[in-house]
């Protein structure tokens, strides 16, 4: 039997009161100064006779009434026992989810899962039907909506603890789905885990995670109360350049999850061979870092771990990372010949910068090669006259992925039979030096060129003055910067993989100021960067990442076919040219190549676990449940029960209706026999 | 403007709650201002002493000063005849204040002794001011300050009053009668106090007083507690002098409390009258005035000189 409003009970402490104000004036002794006890000392004494309760009857008629009341109030209902009353029902849809994160690897997780998993199986009773998921980062059905549990027993034999992070939004919505398949009317989601926090908060999905009416979620916890761990975090590397050769500053971290501090030794790996260990202490739940001594950067894809002696949870003591030589982003600039000091604040701009390390090669019209556009990224024309045969090479490298700026000064032109490649053609020369000089206005600074310069202070374009510029011939691109008159000033076009971008002025003082304003290197910069498509090559990606196969073999594509990766086990992963990714499902590093080419031409990827499962702080199993299955659990053992209908509740609380009534009733009996003993009386 | 209170009624405005006059705190000032105030409503001067105003002739008898003969009456009617003029000498002043522990009792915000100490500051301020000497005498069982009176000591007495604290249990003949004899000159005393002690013992111990001349007013300061006891909880109800604690029952007591003292109050106004003594009951609910009222028309009664 339970109440309601419990809480209400609290007011049968008032019945109390009469009784209790009687025993405390017994005892109480109230004491009263006075100036003098002379007269009163002649009164002789009387003892007065404390009020008795005469009438047990009528006092206690009015506490029962009273007490029926209260508890009519608080509404009882009659507890069923769902244990009971679920072996009566029917047969059920169960869904056994188990967490395969590596923090399952923690202590004895894994197997006290393995154990709750299988009585799990063994508690199906012959109608019931399970299905066996296994989830980590993503889940994966095992088993689906099976009644032999002999397959299910194969399943959990078969289930590992793998390098995944916990999370539980994609696996209660695989079991939401094979739960709304089923025509069971009983399901029941039992959910193995240690309930990482990290596995449910922040994580995405979670809001959309609903199970169907009338899921019973059963959590299993299997954490231990310890939760101490020491783990490396991700690497950061310094680059220094020194006689032609990258060097490498190593800083690597450890963070202590535990109460007490630590002293370990932090251990550099480069191609297999330790090369530096240094020792590290680290307070009581804090983290500190170590930067190892600058190594040469010989060759591509070196090999490298940070790694910590191994504890309770080993996986999150290594730290896997690719280091190779910086690419640089080969860049030519074509001049009219005789012109090359045009160049001059272009070139200078350019050499300025390590990130991404422009390499110029200076060309004329007639000089450049077919071999000049083959190695280069980025082409940059300084107003120069393009005729049809250039314009024609020209469109093919932006085809293939080439970067093309088409500054259009005075002698700037581009064969009309072309204008495909270009945003717009050049047109007439717009003479702004009478009068005030032309100002850049609108810049679309979402783009990736002007998004440096979206913040305030972060750049003024509109010191620039603009003397003379081209107008546009049938501008049929985006706009990306324009004059106060609205003419463009640059202009964007993409063809396949390649992007062009059209500058409406010269790229010198010839016909603006702009060489002379501090905004003019970092807009070449993010110019150059933007045609090259640079991005820092990532040193380290996470396990579940999934990473399109092309651009993971970015280096070894000069020939188009097949594309194979060797995971870290040695498995062998077959992809096709143009289908598209290789997801990361193993710790350690990932070799790409494509097939048929040698394995030095191989891009190798490090994988490395999701260091957010090293933190074990566990949460309430009860607060996912209740954000699951939108109430809370208030059942025994946080289990939620299924909702009863309105009818039941209703039934189930009717004990009320009949408290109320009994207590008018002892009330009119008790005034009618007060009233009779008033009268006696 | 003082034809306004020539019919003599006392105008309600003057009568300052006790409670207020205790807060103020400096008796100086509380006595001017219920003093002056008082004065300024009266109808006659109440400059006895300052006086020369003729008076009546009277009959020499040997010992008369020769000096006060009125010698033209003599010429006129060949007989001896002494002039006699009001208030023609300053007179001694002392009032005997009541400090025992009971004294300290207050159920309206006022205790009695406070009470006391303001009534007595009012009429050593109206004495001053009629160029009487002024002392005070402070007694629980037995006594505790005294200061002469002298035409000096306002200052001091209103100092004492000020430090007056009720401290130990009282009684009223071993200190009066000591006082009795160390009153050499004859003058008005005032006894405020209490009188927590049979009306026999009270008049045992005032009447040396009274028998050595002295003019003696009596003021029996009560709290409205005392009188009425309004009390209703049973409650152990403790002498605030011996500490002694008895159980009363206050429903049942109140009325025959309200007959005790009833007859404590009767029999001390019968005796006093008897002895020539003035006596009145003040209850500390009530303004001041009426004690210095009561004062001065006492004091207006033997003002002449006989």
């Amino acid at each position: 039997m339970g109440f309601v409003a419990p809480l209400i009970l609290g007011a049968l402490a008032t019945l109390a009161i009469p009784v209790l104000i009687h025993l405390i004036q017994r005892e109480k002794k109230r004491v009263v100064e006075f100036p003098s006890l002379m007269f009163l000392r002649r009164i002789p004494y009387q003892s007065v006779r404390r009020r008795r309760i005469r009438h047990w009857a009528l006092l206690m008629l009015r506490l029962a009434a009273l007490a029926l009341i209260v508890a009519a109030f608080a509404r009882p209902f009659f507890r069923r026992n769902t244990l009971a009353a679920a072996a009566q029902q029917s047969a059920r849809e169960v869904v056994i989810l188990v967490d395969t994160s590596y923090s399952m690897e923690y202590g004895g997780r894994w197997a006290r899962a393995q154990a709750a998993a299988r009585d799990a199986i063994n508690g199906l009773s012959a109608g019931d039907r399970a299905s066996f998921v296994l989830f980590s980062s993503g889940a994966e059905v095992a088993v689906r909506s099976t009644s032999d549990r002999g397959r299910l027993g194969s399943a959990l034999a078969a289930a590992s603890a793998g390098p995944g992070a916990t999370r539980f939004a994609p696996a209660l919505k695989l079991a939401g789905s094979l739960l709304g398949e089923s025509p069971l009317p009983r399901r029941e989601v039992i959910l193995i885990s240690d309930f990482q926090r990290r596995g449910w908060e922040q994580t995405p999905g979670r809001d959309d995670v609903r199970l169907p009416d009338k899921t019973v979620v059963t959590p299993v916890a299997v954490g231990d109360p310890s939760s101490a761990n020491l783990s490396v975090t991700p690497v950061s590397l310094q680059r220094t350049r020194f006689e032609n050769q990258d060097r490498v500053a190593v800083t690597a971290g450890v963070a202590n999850r535990s109460a007490s501090a630590a002293r370990v030794t932090l251990s550099l790996d480069l191609n297999g061979q330790q090369m530096q260990a240094l020792p590290v202490s680290i307070g009581p739940n804090g983290t500190a870092s170590v930067t190892f001594a600058p190594f040469t950067v010989s060759s591509r894809n070196m090999r490298a771990t940070v790694r910590l002696p191994p504890d309770a949870l080993a996986r999150d003591n290594v730290f896997h990372f690719v280091v190779s030589p910086g690419e640089p982003v080969r860049t030519v600039v074509v001049n009219r010949a005789g012109a090359e000091r045009e160049s001059l604040y272009l070139l200078r701009a350019l050499s300025i910068g390590d990130t991404p390390r422009v390499e110029i090669t200076e060309r004329t019209s007639d000089t450049l090669s077919d071999n000049d556009l083959r190695v280069a990224t980025v082409v940059i024309l300084n107003d120069v006259p393009v005729s049809d045969t250039l314009a024609d090479r020209l469109a093919r490298f932006v085809i293939a992925g080439g970067g093309l700026l088409f500054s259009s000064g005075p002698h700037a032109s581009w064969p009309a039979a072309r204008a495909d490649v270009l945003p717009g053609l050049p047109g007439a020369i717009v003479d702004r030096t009478s009068g005030p000089s032309a100002r850049l206005g609108a810049l679309e600074y979402s783009h990736p060129v002007f998004e440096l310069f979206r913040a305030p202070r972060s750049g003024d374009f509109s010191s620039a003055r603009f003397y003379s510029y081209r107008a546009i011939d049938k501008p049929v691109a985006p706009v990306l910067a324009r004059y106060d008159d609205g003419t463009p000033a640059l202009m964007e076009r993409k063809a396949a993989e390649g992007r062009v971008l059209l500058w409406t002025s010269t790229i010198d003082l010839g016909w603006n100021d702009l060489p002379l304003k501090p905004v003019f290197l970092p807009f070449v910069h993010t110019v150059i960067r933007y045609l090259s498509d640079y991005a820092e090559p990532p040193s380290s990606q996470t396990v579940g990442q999934v990473v399109p196969a092309l651009r993971a073999a970015h280096v070894a594509t000069s020939s188009r076919g097949a594309t194979i990766a060797l995971a870290p086990s040695g498995a062998r992963l077959t992809l096709g040219a143009e289908d598209g990714a290789i997801e990361l499902g193993e710790q350690g590093f990932y070799e790409v190549r494509t097939q048929g080419a040698g394995p030095e031409t191989a891009t190798v990827l490090a994988s490395n676990v999701d260091l957010s499962e090293s933190d074990l702080t566990a949460m309430d199993p009860r607060e996912l449940i209740a954000a699951v299955i939108g109430r809370p659990a208030t059942g025994p053992n946080g289990f939620a029960e299924p909702r009863p209908t309105d009818d039941a509740q209703a039934q189930a609380q009717r004990l009320w209706w009949y408290l109320l009534v009994a207590g008018g009733l002892l009330l009119a009996a008790e005034t009618l026999l007060s009233n009779q003993l008033t009268g006696v009386s | 403007m003082r034809n306004t209170f020539q019919s003599g009624a006392i105008p309600g405005a003057r009568f300052v709650d006790p409670v207020v006059l205790a807060r103020i705190g400096n008796l100086e000032l509380v006595a001017r201002s219920v003093v002056d105030g008082f004065i300024n409503g009266m109808h006659r001067s109440p400059y006895f002493g300052a006086s020369v105003d003729f008076a009546e002739h009277r009959g020499y008898t040997p010992g008369d000063d020769i000096r006060r003969v009125d010698w033209k009456l003599f010429a006129r009617t060949d007989r001896f005849y002494v002039k006699e003029y009001e208030a023609d000498s300053n007179s001694n002043f002392a009032v005997l204040l009541d400090v025992s522990k009971s004294m300290g009792f207050g159920s309206t915000g006022i205790t009695k002794l406070d009470y006391a100490r303001i009534l007595t500051a009012c009429l050593t301020y109206l004495v001053h001011r009629q160029r009487d000497r002024v002392g005070l005498v402070t007694f629980d069982s037995e006594i505790v300050e005294h200061v002469p009176p002298s035409a000096k000591h306002m200052e001091t007495v209103l100092h004492v009053l000020d430090r007056t604290r009720p401290l130990r249990p009282g009684q009223l003949r071993a200190p009066l009668h000591k006082l009795a004899e160390h009153f050499g000159r004859r003058g008005l005393l005032v006894l405020v106090s209490d009188l927590y002690e049979d009306p026999e013992v009270v008049f045992d111990a005032v009447s040396l007083l009274r028998f050595r001349g002295h003019d003696l007013i009596v003021f029996h300061v009560l709290d409205p507690a005392e009188i009425e006891f309004p009390y209703d909880e049973a409650s152990a109800f403790e002498d605030l002098e011996s500490g002694e604690q008895i159980p009363i029952v206050p429903e049942a007591l109140k009325d025959k409390y309200r007959e005790l003292v009833r007859a404590h109050i009767d029999a001390l106004t019968a005796k006093f009258s008897e002895l020539r003594i003035d006596y009145a009951l003040l209850n500390t609910a009530a303004p001041l005035d009426h004690a210095l009222f009561n004062y001065l028309s006492m004091r207006e009664r033997m003002s002449r000189v006989r």
